[in-house]
């Protein structure tokens, strides 16, 4: 016999477990959510975790950004401390040639309400004396942060699950067919569940995930390397681009994308990059220990924005997957909630339909 | 044994936070250590590891060897984040920062 569930989720990283947790807020709907891994073993335990919204293009990708930092203070309150800071973002750059680029940023941004100011060296340096004095100038937002991603799909979970959503870990989907209008799945254990609705949150993983049901869905993996230092005392107040200070103390460094598939090493060429990076940004950085370097795969459509929605002509699934999880998880989780209980979003998402990708 | 005695000593983590994990289902030593950050400190899981695999092993009903360990990242150890550059102006001006007695030749 299989277990029957109203909502099956596909995914348990940050995105599949926000979408679980706000769906667990009404109590409506048994809802079951299954994740080939552990939590954090993917994606969204392999991130700095900025909150980033600043430079996100074009401007209505940047406001829908921006409305899921300002539901960050709001969800903490919900769901326990996740070590939000709204730390304020700077994206320094190194030559006078982009101080144009930076004005004209700030203007298309303005339009949906993002504030931006583009600030001169010696601004720069007086809100972060840290920075390098070869910085001629920067963009800077105070809506940018950064969260602890641990914390976070955590304390998702934790909230899910005392509102009756289950989970099923190291639990590999294997099939999905769609019967008299149900999806029955079946898992690598042997376990067989039935779902009135399905939603697929499968990162970078989604391509083979979406092809048990015959959708391809343009995405590509790629990856991040990271260094983290010792924990310093209290070096960068903000989020720059690039790098973030956590709250004991360690400095997050790195800007890395490599297209090298589900390989997950960690490389020397992209350590030493990296740490002249982070030299470059921040020179006293030279000094600090470095203890670890990871690495994390990443997923990016092919048009780099978000596929939100219902999937087309496969009716009652629907799909959430994107580059910037740990950014959009508090809105993202808010707007399919909204669409698999009311069917019916707050925001228009029709920009962030799969079916775009057809045309 | 205590509750409360410390397995990782790094990040001050005890026996009882490790059989929470357990029991939230991590299965091993890295998933605990992502809920936990038990091995998360400057010994990189060196001094943990091991103890950790050994109450994973007990609690899951497992052979010891059937439980992996930790996966070891690039430095391995400590190490100064200019020398990890490819700029040798920096490892020169590194070198003349030493003691004079500690100098070694390259």
């Amino acid at each position: 016999m299989s277990k029957r569930y109203d909502i099956v989720i596909i995914g348990s990283g940050v995105i599949g477990s926000s979408i679980a947790y706000h769906l667990s807020e009404s109590q409506q709907e048994e809802v079951l959510v299954i994740d080939k891994g552990f939590p954090l073993s993917g994606t969204s335990g392999s991130t700095q975790a900025w909150v980033w919204v600043h430079s996100k293009a074009p401007a209505s990708y940047g406001e829908l950004s921006m409305f899921s930092a300002e539901l960050y203070p709001i969800l903490e309150k919900k769901i326990g401390d996740v070590e939000y800071k709204r730390t304020g973002g700077i994206s320094p750059f190194f030559s006078e040639s982009e101080r144009e680029k930076a004005l004209m940023l700030a203007e298309k941004q303005a339009t949906v309400g993002i504030p931006i100011e583009v600030l001169s060296q010696e601004e720069v340096l007086s809100r972060e004396p840290a920075l390098s004095p070869n910085i001629v100038g920067a963009t800077y937002s105070p809506i940018d942060g950064n969260v602890n991603p641990f914390r976070l799909v955590e304390l998702f979970i934790r909230a899910a699950k005392k509102n009756n959503v289950e989970f099923s870990f190291y639990t590999s989907v294997t099939s999905i067919l769609k019967k008299n209008g149900l999806f029955e799945i079946e898992t690598e254990k042997g376990g067989k569940y039935t779902a009135k609705k399905i939603i697929f949150a499968g990162g970078p993983w989604m391509k083979e995930l979406a092809s048990l049901i015959d959708i391809k869905v343009p995405v590509k993996q790629v990856r991040g390397q990271i260094l983290i230092t010792e924990p310093l005392t209290n070096l960068i107040k903000h989020t720059i681009a690039g790098m973030r200070q956590a709250d004991n103390g360690e400095v997050l460094i790195g800007y890395s994308l490599e297209e090298v598939g589900y390989d997950r090493r960690t490389t020397l060429d992209i350590i030493q990059n990296t740490a002249q990076m982070a030299i470059d940004y921040i020179p006293s950085l030279a000094n600090a220990n470095i203890v670890r370097a990871f690495s994390g795969i990443r997923v990016i459509p092919e048009d780099e924005l978000p596929i939100i929605g219902e999937i087309p002509n496969v009716e009652n699934a629907y799909i959430s997957v994107m580059h910037s999880g740990i950014t959009l998880s508090p809105i993202i989780g808010t707007l399919m909630a909204e669409l698999l209980l009311h069917g019916d979003t707050s925001i228009d998402l029709q920009q962030y339909s799969l079916s775009r990708f057809d045309k | 044994m205590e509750k409360s005695t410390i397995v990782c000593r790094c990040e001050e983590i005890n026996i009882d936070e490790i059989e929470i994990a357990i029991k939230n289902g991590a299965q091993e030593f890295d998933d605990i250590k992502r809920l936990t950050r038990c091995g998360m400190g400057t010994c990189q899981s060196k001094i943990c590891m091991n103890l950790v695999r050994k109450i994973i092993s007990e609690k899951l009903n497992k052979p010891l060897g059937e439980i992996a360990p930790s996966k070891m990242r690039m430095p391995l150890k400590v190490t100064r984040l200019s020398a990890l550059t490819k700029n040798i102006d920096l490892c020169i001006e590194e070198k003349a920062t030493l003691e004079e007695g500690e100098q070694t030749s390259v």
